[in-house]
């Protein structure tokens, strides 16, 4: 990738993030909004950077990661496995069909208060949290995956005496890979935000709690801002590596 | 004719003159319409300000009162914000905003004991923050004037929040656990949790900060209003005052204020009776009884001020405010 | 163990609801494997393809006990159970083909071609009848027979390398043996270098010449191949005809071709089977008399066009009978 191709790539980021940033100081300025209620950019990034080198950020940072590497890596592992049995089991698909849907419209998030008070205030409530939000978009989506398989090519290996095994691992996994990865995209994001809606219901540290701590005990106002910063950056690099990921796994596929 | 009707207007002329006594806007003018933000939901708590809306103390006083029902920290960010114009809240709450640059001031004590506290059943054997030792404490979270004060009272102990088995109650649920003996103590307020246990049979110990850190419990708290409605924020005050004197000297009258508002609260007369006498109870202390209602201590400001700088999470930022930024006597009278 | 050797004892799952295991290679007694060339690597009896320069023989010329058919159908019935009730593909088919030998399937659409072509293959079982390899019954897909559909089938996340070593990466050879068979096919098919690309960078006819290569890459005594070119156009099946002779002649494999393009089966088969009806019935045979190599713009033109007004009656007599 030369030097060129990667700015290209970058700028219209940039450009759109320099508006973003732009717009915002204009608001506060026109509207003398007071620091205390809606802080200039500057201001925020004053204390985003303060408050990752004082060192208020990083544990509550890292225990928010923490709950949702676990939280997805349960989450999206249980779900490949069950995706792939509804997928192929029509008896399985029948009978835990109904109860996927109505987890589905149900807002999990409003079970928070509920997964803190039967798992405590620490990182299993979060992780759970996580692992129930990514689940079922990547269930449903592998079970699609996996569906959507060519019999023609699963035939093909058959008639070169694929196994069991080599048909899932050959076949099967590798076709349903981009619409899995579908499921992952979704499912991080997601991650993201059950983490931190979970730790509003109670925690010891985290970047929800810092949002609560900053706003509801310390009024610092530039530190709220500075924590919901950190909670996009942090969905938006989840995100990438996801995207990363994929690009690898998937490949170019026409 | 003539001389009746000249009759009649001067009465009526006399009669508005004197109905308007000291404040000359009462019937004639328009009154000074005054936001209020009370606590988060209404409550026998805030019967004073029920009593004094409802014997006309407003009124009287020229002003026209809305009551607004806002978290203690929204009430703080109205303030600065000048979206109401005076408030209650809790005074440890004041130091921090005042750090950040919140444009507020505390103006009037209502509550002249700090009303977090801690509690235990009488059985327990807890009779001092030392007892705490190894126990089990529910708390809703490890932050807020609760926490603050746990911090206080273990501190007087030479124990620290670690030496405990702190357990979480986000849900504000640690009173149940307390009496369901899920934990051995719990935080709560004075005129709630431990109220609430002893009307159902059990008594209850109660472990109070101010004698250890003489936190500055809740009080009106004047916002960017300070400078422009300064007369009417001090006859509000005063009126208040005189509530509650009135309550405290009769406390029914201020339950049945607090039922007029809520008519929900008529259903529970003893339970909200017996919270309301133990809110009247903290409504004095020494320094109140020395210095007049709602008068503001400023050596215990001050202790309290140095106290929350040297937590290792300080919710101080930067340079500790000085009293005169916190607090302003200049409303009472 | 080394490289080049497979590993013996690795189980043969076989993907058939009967289970019966493959029979074991017996590849080197019957001669009909791919030949013995002078390449030192093989050193264990396994199968190699020798490459276009090696010395090769027809196997029909050199081995003593080729008397033995390489595939033979004894009245082979089948019938596909659907919803609906069933539906019979093919009836009472009777055929033999001896090693070495180009045979081509005609028929129209729906007369059980392609069904035939997987109940040799051993994808499917017969319901009647017995179909047997190098006289051994087939109990489901053999490693001796390859197999090569009407579409690429190639996996689209693969290099074209990886798909054409996928059967003996699937047969468990190690990375370099395979990558290097792998490229020997591609070179006998007549593709060169796509070893990294991928399939849909492909035209059509690279494809399917990479399905071929796919096929013959394991080596099989037996190359079955269902309507490959029907999909592409008329000059490119044209082309790959001309290639699919050469790779016949040069690895000798016993070669079935199921096509319905008469021109294709008279310019590359020994003999052409007639398929007709539904259920499908084998209507007749016609052998064709063309001397090889076949040239295209050579052909003995009174010999192909007899042969092919010999085929089109046997598949018209059997329309004008089920009038």
């Amino acid at each position: 990738m030369t030097v060129r191709r990667v700015l290209r790539e970058i700028a219209p980021i940039v450009v759109g993030a320099a508006f973003f940033v732009l717009a915002w100081k204009a608001v506060v300025v026109i509207g003398d909004w007071k620091p205390f209620v809606l802080p200039a950019p500057e201001t925020v990034a004053a204390r985003f950077v303060r408050a990752w080198t004082e060192g208020t950020m990083t544990p509550h940072a890292a225990t928010t990661l923490t709950e949702i590497a676990l939280g997805f890596v349960a989450g999206a592992g249980s779900a490949v496995i069950v995706g792939y049995a509804l997928a192929r089991s029509h008896l399985a698909e029948r009978v835990f069909s109904p109860y996927i849907v109505a987890a589905q419209s149900t807002p999990v998030l409003a079970l928070a208060p509920l997964f803190v008070l039967w798992f405590g205030s620490g990182l299993l409530s979060k992780v759970i949290m996580c692992a129930i939000i990514v689940f079922f978009p990547v269930a449903v989506a592998t079970m699609v995956g996996i569906r959507q398989v060519s019999g023609d090519l699963l035939e093909m290996g058959r008639a070169f005496r694929a196994s069991r095994r080599q048909l899932l691992l050959g076949i099967e996994i590798p076709g349903a890979l981009p619409s899995i990865f579908g499921g992952l995209r979704v499912g991080v994001t997601l991650a993201v935000i059950g983490a931190v809606i979970a730790e509003w219901s109670g925690a010891d540290r985290g970047l929800g709690l810092l949002v609560i701590l900053a706003q509801g005990s310390l009024f610092d106002i530039p530190l709220e801002f500075a924590a919901l910063a950190t909670i996009a950056l942090l969905g938006v690099a989840l995100y990438l590596v996801v995207v990363v990921l994929e690009r690898r796994l998937v490949g170019d596929r026409g | 004719m003539n001389r009746l009707s000249v009759l009649i207007a001067l009465v009526v002329g006399l009669a508005s003159a004197c109905g308007g006594g000291a404040t000359p806007s009462a019937s004639s003018a328009a009154r000074t319409r005054l936001t209020v933000g009370l606590g988060y939901i209404p409550s026998v708590q805030f019967a004073q300000f029920y009593l004094a809306r409802q014997a006309g103390y407003y009124r009287d006083a020229g002003l026209d009162v809305t009551f607004n029902n806002q978290t203690d920290t929204d009430v703080i960010q109205l303030l600065g914000q000048g979206a109401i114009d005076i408030g209650i809240a809790d005074g440890t709450s004041v130091i921090p905003a005042v750090s950040q640059g919140i444009p507020i001031h505390y103006v009037a004590t209502i509550y002249a004991q700090f009303p977090n506290i801690v509690y235990a059943k009488g059985s327990s054997g807890i009779k001092t923050a030392a007892d705490l030792r190894g126990k089990r404490l529910g708390t809703p979270g490890k932050y807020g004037s609760g926490w603050i004060m746990l911090q206080a009272l273990l501190g007087s102990a030479g124990l620290k929040p670690s030496d405990l088995d702190i357990q979480l109650y986000p849900d504000y649920g640690q009173g149940a656990a307390l009496a369901q003996g899920a934990v051995d103590a719990a935080t709560g307020f004075v005129n709630n949790e431990p109220v609430q246990l002893e009307l159902s049979g059990t008594p209850a110990t109660i472990l109070h900060v101010d004698q250890t850190v003489p936190l500055p419990g809740n009080g009106l708290i004047v916002g960017v209003a300070l400078g422009s409605k300064r007369d009417p924020l001090k006859a509000f005050i005063g009126a208040t005052l005189r509530a509650m004197k009135d309550v405290a000297a009769n406390p029914q009258k201020g339950l049945d204020a607090a039922v007029a508002v809520v008519p929900d609260l008529g259903k529970e007369p003893t339970t909200q009776l017996a919270i309301l006498k133990a809110t009247i109870e903290t409504w004095s202390s020494d320094y109140t009884k020395a210095h007049g209602a709602g008068a503001i201590d400023r050596a215990a400001w001050t202790r309290s001020v140095a106290f929350m700088a040297g937590l290792s999470d300080s919710p101080i930022s930067g340079a500790s405010p000085t009293i005169d930024q916190l607090v302003d006597e200049s409303l009472l009278q | 163990m080394e490289e080049g050797e497979r590993p013996r004892s690795r189980a043969r799952w076989v993907a058939r609801t009967d289970r019966r295991r493959a029979p074991k290679q017996g590849l080197g007694a019957s001669g009909l494997t791919t030949l013995k060339t002078t390449s030192t690597t093989d050193r264990h009896d396994q199968p190699v393809a020798p490459t276009l320069t090696g010395a090769i023989q027809r196997p029909v010329d050199r081995a003593p006990d080729a008397a033995a058919p390489a595939i033979r159908l004894t009245d082979v019935s089948y019938a596909y159970r659907t919803s609906g009730g069933s539906r019979p593909a093919v009836t009472g088919i009777t055929l033999t083909v001896k090693p070495g030998e180009f045979i081509a399937l005609v028929g129209a659409n729906g007369s059980g071609k392609s069904t035939l072509l997987r109940l040799v293959d051993g994808l499917l079982s017969p319901d009647t009848g017995s179909v047997e390899l190098d006289d051994q019954v087939v109990a489901g897909p053999d490693p001796r027979v390859g197999l090569v559909f009407q579409e690429p089938r190639l996996l689209p996340w693969r290099s074209v390398l990886d798909n054409v070593a996928f059967p003996l990466e699937l047969a468990g050879w190690a990375r370099l043996p395979r990558e290097v068979r792998a490229r020997e096919m591609l070179d006998l098919a007549g593709l060169h270098g796509v070893d990294d690309a991928r399939p849909h960078e492909l035209s059509g006819g690279m494809r399917q010449r990479a399905s071929l290569a796919r096929a013959l890459a394991p080596a099989p005594a037996v190359l079955l191949l269902d309507e490959p070119f029907s999909a592409l156009d008329a000059l490119t099946r044209e082309r790959l005809n001309v290639q699919l002779q050469q790779i016949w002649t040069a690895t000798g494999t016993t070669v079935v071709l199921v096509t319905h393009d008469v021109a294709e089966a008279v310019f590359l088969a020994d003999r052409v089977a007639v398929l007709t009806g539904r259920p499908g019935r084998l209507s007749g045979e016609v052998p064709i008399q063309l001397s090889r190599p076949r040239v295209l713009d050579r052909l003995d033109a009174a010999a192909v066009s007899s042969a092919a007004s010999g085929i089109r009656e046997l598949l018209a007599g059997d329309a004008e009978r089920s009038r």
